[in-house]
């Protein structure tokens, strides 16, 4: 137990700081579209060539193989920065945060050394092929099929929610290639190339105006059997990998960006007037109290994230306890934007984009996304319940 | 970096755990509810000869030579236990008699020898503990007290128990009594007019006794959730009551990660030691409350009953929240600290 810093991780922390002040974009990142992808991809070289992409990533494939000590202290530099976006509002997230993570564990050699360093240096983008029109919690009730024709899966059905499908290349794909075997039996994660034929993307809009995830048809689909990871059949162990990186380590920039964001809101809590018309707003007993209280809650998190470190460095994996941190964390997001609502009075009628310098509202409807993707707080409750702790299922 | 405790960190919290649950035991200490002291003198030498009251305190002034990490470890592990007795007064007592050259009194406190008592202002502004001690004050574990250790703010100092003149009240945790005593113009055997270091120590080892006490309950609720059957299935299958005890796990998480954090954030002298001392005292003090409150839910009946040991959480809770500063007091000082570095 200490928080020490060990000389390498004290020269990596002012390395990371030098090189922000000098390579930091300036512009804001583009909502949408090609122009977002590009940027999204730009910023990813930029990382590459600086050697900031791949932090905990191994070395063989492009990585720099250090710590998840030090990718934390990358987040906390890069949200000390101030940078124009924030780091995981990107449609890179699921190739760097999951997709790749998942194959570093599970996936064979030809698929390491093509998909790893594409995904470092900015030239893929990965979505996930998940959730189903029929298949949101119950993700094992998934029944988008696919069937083996020769040395290829031939795959017909529907994905849905799936973010950034129309600007990916890549696709981590759940399909049942066993329709006779158990539910969680016949599954199998395949890596999907989004432009092979067959395939039709439809965007949806979105409660916070982004339009950043889709529904993705399948008619007949032709997927290379060499492109299973994990083995065929056996894609929900593959998936319940993919889902220990999303729910462990794959939101900590959103966590060290929260308490930046407190920290902001306290500074707006400063300067706005008050609900008595009067006062600054931070005079105001019950705001005073629940900025400190989501202000414990942030150096909470954040404590969390360490344990949950530590808990890794032990283990190898991140095991189901990353759930706890995760369902920490969505709640204490909406609450954080909640109460900006309240604090920043009627401004909070007034419409922003979800990501730059002093919004409030764009971000407060993301908010809503926060305890529903990657498994809602319910299905996180009952994987703490069930997987730490050990109860009964139902 | 590392917030969990190393395998020497681990043995010791075994070996106060197996003390703790041996000879500490709730249903025994029963005995003494209500009564003005809880103290047993020879099992008190006992806890002094392991070592606790010294635990992080250096060689050089008579204690253990562990540090604040560890003492907050101990701390947790009485928080839950729901152990009574004035722990709190005793290492910061012992400390701050080492620190001021009472040696004596250090060593006899160290040794088991002296007990102290917790004095702190009986309302805001009620009282001062510098340069003299003087005014009315709410005495914890008062009845066997030799000393006193009196808290104002960033001041404090210890007196002799015979100069308080104490009336008992009724206390809501029958294992921790209560008093409210008046002092004047007593001059301390031992003091400092500005000691921040005591008080924020206090504050961690008190966030840590409430982190003690929302991890235990959350056990508590868990193991109960397993054993207890209703139609026909362990309560636990029931998905309001997993949800109970898992909000209760991510609740001990949170308050034992941030207290840990806190404890080496003191320790290693961190520019932003006070902020993450007022977050764990305030974040653990609320969690412990909660947690300890929805624990006698997931009980039903027996939950309710004298018997079962749950409702000596509440109470603790209810009592070491109020312990040197309220959850409001601590946000209130949170919120008037810098941005963390
Ligand atoms: C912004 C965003 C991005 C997303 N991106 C992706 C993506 O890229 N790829 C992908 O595959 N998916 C993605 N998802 C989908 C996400 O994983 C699902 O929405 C989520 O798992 C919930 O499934 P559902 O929408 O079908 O809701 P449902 O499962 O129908 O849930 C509806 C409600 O019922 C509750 N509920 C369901 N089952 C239980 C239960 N057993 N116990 C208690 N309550 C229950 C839920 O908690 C919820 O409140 C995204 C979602 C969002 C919001």
């Amino acid at each position: 137990m200490n928080l020490e810093l060990s000389a390498e991780e004290q020269e990596f922390r002012e390395e990371a700081r030098s090189w922000l002040r000098d390579n930091l974009p300036t512009e804001e990142r583009p909502p949408e579209g090609q122009e977002m992808r590009e940027f999204d991809l730009a910023w990813q070289r930029t990382l590459f060539d600086g050697g900031w992409a791949g932090i905990n990533w191994p070395v063989e494939y492009g990585g720099r193989g250090l710590t998840d000590i030090q990718q934390m202290i990358w987040y906390e530099e890069f949200a000390k920065a101030d940078p124009p976006f924030t780091l995981n509002n990107s449609c890179t997230f699921v190739g760097n945060l999951h997709g790749g993570p998942t194959i570093i564990v599970n996936g064979d050699e030809t698929q390491k050394s093509h998909y790893l360093p594409r995904i470092l240096k900015g030239e893929d983008v990965w979505c996930q092929g998940f959730s189903e029109p029929g298949a949101g919690s119950d993700l094992a009730s998934l029944n988008t099929k696919a069937v083996i024709d020769g040395d290829e899966l031939v795959v017909t059905g529907q994905k849905t929610w799936t973010s950034y499908a129309h600007v990916a290349d890549v696709q981590e794909l759940l399909v049942r290639t066993d329709p006779d075997a158990p539910k969680h039996k016949g599954i199998t994660w395949v890596i999907c190339d989004m432009r092979t034929p067959g395939i039709e993307i439809r965007e949806i809009q979105t409660m916070s105006h982004v339009t950043d995830f889709c529904e993705v048809f399948y008619d007949e689909v032709r997927i290379p059997l060499t492109n299973v990871v994990g083995g065929l059949n056996n894609g929900w162990r593959t998936a319940m990998s993919t889902l220990s990186f999303e729910r462990g380590t794959a939101f900590m920039a959103d966590q060290v960006e929260l308490a930046a964001t407190v920290e902001n809101l306290i500074e707006e809590a400063r300067v706005r007037t008050g609900p008595d018309g009067r006062r600054p707003a931070i005079a105001d007993d019950e705001i005073a109290r629940r900025l400190a209280t989501v202000r414990s809650e942030v150096a909470a998190l954040r404590a969390m994230t360490i344990t949950g470190i530590s808990r890794n460095a032990r283990t190898g994996v991140p095991g189901p306890e990353g759930s706890i941190v995760r369902l920490f964390h969505g709640e204490l997001h909406q609450r954080v934007y909640q109460l900006a609502l309240e604090i920043i009075g009627s401004d909070s009628l007034r419409l922003t984009p979800v990501d730059g310098d002093g919004v409030w509202t764009g971000p407060y409807l993301q908010s809503f996304a926060y305890t529903i993707g990657g498994g809602t707080t319910d299905i996180q409750r009952n994987i703490v319940g069930e997987r730490v702790l050990g109860l009964p299922r139902a | 970096m590392d917030l969990l405790p190393t395998p020497e960190q681990e043995e010791i919290v075994t070996t106060v755990r197996s003390l703790l649950e041996r000879d500490f035991n709730l249903n025994t200490l029963a005995e003494r509810d209500g009564a003005d002291s809880v103290v047993d003198r020879s099992l008190w030498a006992k806890c002094a000869e392991l070592g606790w009251f010294g635990l992080g305190m250096d060689e050089s002034l008579g204690g253990v030579g562990y540090t604040l990490a560890e003492e907050a470890l101990l701390f947790t592990e009485i928080g839950a236990h729901a152990t009574p007795g004035p722990f709190l007064a005793t290492v910061l007592g012992a400390r701050l008699a080492a620190l001021s050259g009472a040696h004596d009194i250090a060593g006899a406190i160290l040794s088991g020898e002296s007990i102290v008592a917790l004095a702190e202002p009986h309302t805001p502004g009620a009282a001062s503990a510098s340069p003299t001690v003087s005014g009315t004050f709410r005495v914890t574990d008062h009845g066997s007290a030799d000393l006193i250790l009196v808290m104002v703010g960033t001041s404090s100092a210890l007196i002799n128990a015979s100069d308080m003149v104490a009336e008992p009240m009724a206390s809501i945790d029958l294992l921790v009594p209560i008093a409210v005593g008046t002092v004047s113009d007593v001059s301390p055997i031992a003091g400092f007019e500005e000691n921040p270091g005591l008080a924020l120590r206090a504050n961690i080892l008190v966030a840590a006794e409430l982190a003690g006490i929302a991890t235990a309950t959350a056990e508590q609720s868990t193991q109960y959730a397993k054993d207890r059957e209703q139609f026909g299935t362990p309560i636990g299958a029931f998905q309001a009551v997993k949800h109970r005890c898992a909000d209760m796990a991510v609740r001990a998480e949170a308050a034992n990660s941030l207290v840990r954090y806190g404890s080496l954030a003191v320790l290693e002298g961190l520019t932003d030691a006070n902020f993450h001392a007022h977050a764990a005292r305030s974040l653990a003090a609320t969690y412990a409350v909660t947690n300890s409150q929805i624990n006698v839910q997931n009980h039903g009946g027996i939950g309710f009953t004298w018997e079962h040991t749950a409702h000596r959480y509440v109470t603790r809770s209810r009592v070491r929240s109020q312990t040197l500063g309220t959850v409001q007091s601590h946000l209130q000082s949170l919120l008037d600290q810098p941005t963390p570095s």
